[in-house]
């Protein structure tokens, strides 16, 4: 039996981000990964805005960074496009194993110890049962931080309802390929046809590999492999040359973040405690942020000998505070463009163009809806359960990606 | 009946959170399945991005 201050599940960005922020507090940590390499295999499209780093205070690390991006370009299913070259979608495309293993370097460099290739098999109050390179482990730890992603079983253990709901989840899958040309753009196609509830995206990772990917709604049918590879057969041209390097899957909790992230003395940070964006489904920025909320409070806790369900819930409060207002309104906002057609993704790709979309994040909304309405009036059912909340409101947290 | 065709399965835990029996599990390289607690729902199917898994009513 070894015994610790703080145990993390889970070396994704939330839990080497609490495990370091942890330890440089002066706990004593443990960080347990599952897998034989942390990083390995990436279950994600790799895309992160630069916007993020100053309001986490995150440095990404030079070696991570793969391609460098000064906007977006969305794509309706007529494929009429939009570029979009704000602030907002300047960004990066990472190597998150590369990413990954470098936050929890990070963690390893402040004194968080880490065990790989280690299992949580059960959790009995402080105890955690780990299975470490086939050997049988107990980890007793006054606090436990479950970063164990959209597979999280911790939470459900202790007794917090995490079970995802098909209908608030999405579903992905990604090829890294060669030969596709990019520029630094990341390039986004909606439509039903293309990519139900979700998105298909080419994310450049160089001048001539991309992560083409689809996320789909858990509610779609076929499978999100199903739409990639027709997304892929119906743009010869683009594709011809192209051949996967690697593959990748993954889950995407889009729906509202869990009711509770703290129970007993067990905290639930990142995809565990659905803490990911509705709309685009990232959730690297938000991982960290909330694992370093998460490992601040657990921290303090500690220190001030005062660790219990209230004291570890002052992370909630934190997160809540911060983030959970924009969250619900992108969620409003997910839930209202999951409804369009293909028809009608059609009118509003050809009735905006980029001056429009330049109005609509400046605030300037009413021409741009009336362009839009005046062509399709019917989307007006669909914007209108948006209209509890103010339109500058909606604006400025549709705006961030 | 639940059965995952391994040789499609990426061990990306999509099947695991939506369970809604606890009754599948990712350990590193492989997904574990407790036919105990299995109810056949099916949810395990329609999210596997991969189609790699079937169920069948029994």
């Amino acid at each position: 039996m070894r015994t610790y201050d703080i145990a993390v599940v889970g070396a994704g960005p939330a839990g080497s981000s609490a495990a370091r922020v942890a330890a440089e507090a002066g706990a004593k940590v443990i960080l347990i990964e599952r897998k034989k390499e942390i990083g390995n295999p990436v279950r994600c499209g790799e895309g992160i805005g630069k916007h993020w780093l100053d309001e986490i205070g995150l440095k990404v690390p030079p070696r991570a960074i793969c391609a460098e991006l000064n906007g977006a370009i969305l794509f309706g299913p007529n494929m009429k496009s939009i570029k979009i070259k704000t602030d907002e979608t300047k960004g990066y495309v990472l190597d998150r194993n590369v990413f990954d293993r470098e936050l929890a370097i990070d963690a390893a460099r402040v004194g968080a110890e880490i065990l790989v290739k280690a299992q949580v098999v059960d959790i009995e109050g402080n105890t955690l049962k780990v299975a470490h390179m086939g050997e049988k482990n107990e980890i007793k730890a006054s606090v436990i931080i479950a970063a164990d992603g959209g597979e999280s079983v911790i939470a459900r253990k202790v007794g917090i309802n995490s079970t995802a709901t098909l209908y608030d989840t999405d579903f992905g899958v990604e090829y890294e390929m060669a030969n596709v040309e990019c520029t630094d753009l990341i390039e986004i196609y909606f439509g039903r046809s293309v990519a139900p509830r979700g998105y298909v995206w080419v994310f450049p990772k160089g001048k001539d590999v991309a992560n083409v990917g689809v996320g789909i709604g858990g509610l779609e049918q076929p499978n999100a492999i199903s739409y990639l590879e027709k997304f892929i057969k119906g743009h010869p041209d683009r594709f011809k040359d192209a051949q996967p390097v690697a593959v990748k899957a993954g889950v995407i909790p889009v729906g509202a973040p869990l009711e509770t992230f703290v129970k007993g003395n067990v905290m639930v940070v990142g995809t565990a405690a659905h803490q990911v964006d509705p709309i685009h489904g990232g959730g690297i920025c938000l991982a960290i942020d909330a694992g370093l909320m998460a490992g601040k409070v657990a921290a303090k806790c500690i220190n001030e000998k005062k660790v219990s369900e209230s004291s570890l819930k002052e992370y909630e409060k934190i997160w809540r505070s911060k983030r959970e207002s924009k969250h619900m309104k992108r969620l409003a906002l997910r839930k209202a463009v999951e409804k369009l057609d293909d028809d009608d993704f059609n009118v509003i790709f050809s009735s905006l163009d980029e001056n429009d979309l330049d109005l609509l994040l400046k605030g300037n909304y009413a021409p741009v809806v009336q362009k839009v309405l005046l062509r399709r009036p019917q989307l007006l059912k669909i914007l209108s359960p948006l209209s509890q909340y103010g339109a500058g409101e909606l604006i400025k947290a549709f705006k961030d990606w | 009946m639940f059965r995952l065709n391994e040789n499609r399965c990426m061990y990306c835990g999509s099947c695991v959170g939506v369970c809604p029996q606890l009754a599948l599990v990712l350990d590193e390289v492989k997904i574990r399945h407790d036919a105990k607690r299995c109810i056949e729902c099916g949810i395990c199917m329609r999210a596997c991005p991969l189609s790699a898994i079937t169920v069948k009513k029994e």
